[in-house]
């Protein structure tokens, strides 16, 4: 296996990690969870921008997606509760 | 049930979107060849031998971002901030207050970012600065920047970082001193040309055939751009400042952000 | 046509990317969490934000395709210029994307404002028991009025 084939089977497994990372944070009734599985997905495509030649989408997103945007639902997570009702 | 329904709505319109995508909507993907557009602003981005078409920036993103689509970018910052001034707004007269209150966190924590706040400013510096050359610019210098006071603000708390001088009053004066500098930045040709009696344009980087004023294109032997490293250092500024604004006042205790909302039905 | 390993990756990442734009969509609409919608509402853009760049990625025949960045400026020619334009991916979009997740943060951080607020007038942030307690203060009114 070279390592171009090596890099195109790694995009297909980020990209359909990242499938089930958004599933599992659209489902999960722990919101902190729920924002962690998002924070992962968020790193899938970092990956992505990466191989797809963006360096400058990189750059910035791995600050915004993964450093702030979790931390910003954190907080906001730790001021209206960790936990979505039950359907009803 | 409602749900199902919502299920079925959504199914329906992806397959619509993926069977246009299938038709060829957006051409083969991925392409084999550049667009016409992509192969002129390519072409156009540091072009030395023809200075009157060029903006003498290698790094083709930012020369987009901030000389070809330069207008474009001054209004998107304009949406940025007006996003940021309607949360501050909404937090209205909280810069006095106290901050968070707790246990503060290991001693290890604490020193580890202390060593590495210096070193996530320096990075983004570099990004900054190095926006014309390498990949990098204004807005990521920025938010790599902005990360520097959120993380001193979760270890350390709202208080300390308020005694070590980063305040409300200051950030808010640096963002609006990096805005100010941006707008003179795009009017600077434009003023120049009035002042000299010449044609010029607004947002002017490089000189054009009959508009001859130009940001210098050189620092020492390396290429700067012109206009477009001035923006990215304001713009760099003006997100730190304006992420840290936020963070500042999101980071306040419940009680104290109460306590503005009292009798906010009844008016103030 | 699907036996070429680099478009059988291609369907993938596109399948992905609509099964992402899928599931996030349902999220924003279905789920009656504020905060989870807003997680989902992110999802969806950043999403979109991967389709933008996959839309202005290209295949190379000249070996790897290179980032849209002019590396060789000491000694810039003409014939370097065109070899790099030849290889290079689409600028455009990556400016594009690179604005749109700046300011998508700051309309997160607006959203995130508004969730807090909800928060603190109606204790709540599910939006079946924010709308009858809206039910309710309309009922009010009308009696008082």
């Amino acid at each position: 296996m070279d390592a171009a084939t090596l890099c195109l089977a790694m995009i297909g497994f980020a990209s359909l990690l990242s499938v089930f990372a958004t599933i599992m944070a659209v489902l999960d009734r722990d919101l902190l969870r729920a924002a962690l599985f998002s924070a992962l997905q968020s790193t899938l495509y970092a990956f992505l921008f990466y191989v797809l030649m963006a360096p400058d989408i990189v750059l910035v997103y791995v600050a915004v997606a993964v450093g702030i945007y979790p931390l910003l639902i954190v907080l906001l997570i730790k001021k209206v509760g960790r936990f979505e009702e039950v359907g009803r | 049930m409602r749900n199902v329904v919502v299920a079925l709505a959504v199914v329906f319109t992806v397959l619509l979107l993926a069977y246009a995508t299938y038709l060829g909507a957006l051409g083969p993907i991925p392409p084999n060849d550049l667009r016409e557009l992509a192969k002129a602003l390519l072409e156009r981005s540091y072009r030395p031998w023809n200075p009157f078409n060029t903006s003498m920036c290698p790094e083709a993103v930012t020369a987009v971002v901030w000389d070809f689509r330069g207008l474009d970018t001054v209004f998107e910052t304009v949406v940025f901030y007006g996003a940021i001034v309607a949360t501050l707004a909404l937090y209205r007269t909280t810069s006095r207050s106290l901050g968070l209150v707790g246990e503060r966190l290991s001693l290890i924590v604490r020193y580890a970012t202390l060593v590495s706040v210096p070193m996530i400013l320096i990075v983004a510096a570099a990004t900054a600065l190095h926006g014309q050359l390498t990949p990098g610019g204004g807005f990521q210098g920025g938010a790599i920047a902005a990360v520097a006071p959120v993380v001193a603000l979760v270890v350390f708390g709202r208080r300390k970082l308020l005694d070590l001088g980063v305040t409300y009053v200051k950030a808010l004066i640096v963002r609006n001193l990096a805005l100010v500098a941006i707008a003179l930045t795009a009017l600077g040709p434009l003023i120049a040309g009035i002042v000299l009696g010449i044609d010029a344009y607004v947002l002017q980087n490089q000189g054009k055939v009959g508009a001859p004023l130009s940001y210098p294109p050189w620092i020492l032997d390396v290429p700067s751009g012109g206009s477009v490293i001035l923006f990215n250092i304001f713009e760099a500024l003006a997100v730190a400042a304006g992420f840290t604004l936020v963070f500042l006042t999101l980071a306040l205790d419940e009680e104290t952000a109460r306590r503005e909302l009292v009798g906010e039905d009844r008016g103030w | 046509m699907v036996g070429d390993p680099k478009t059988l990756v291609a369907l993938i990442v596109l399948f992905s990317l609509y099964a992402n734009l899928g599931a996030s969509m349902y999220g924003v609409i279905a789920r009656k969490n504020l905060v989870k919608k807003l997680i989902c509402l992110t999802m969806l853009g950043d999403t979109v934000n991967v389709f933008a760049i996959l839309v202005g990625y290209r295949l190379s025949r000249g070996g790897t395709p290179v980032p849209p960045v002019f590396t060789e400026w000491s000694k810039a020619s003409e014939k370097l210029l065109a070899n790099f334009v030849s290889r290079s991916v689409d600028p455009l979009p990556q400016a594009l994307v690179l604005t749109a997740i700046v300011i998508n943060l700051a309309v997160t951080i607006f959203l995130a404002t508004l969730i807090l607020y909800t928060h603190r007038h109606f204790g709540t942030v599910e939006m079946d028991r924010v709308s009858e307690m809206k039910k309710g203060e309309l009922v009010d009114e009308v009696e008082v009025s």
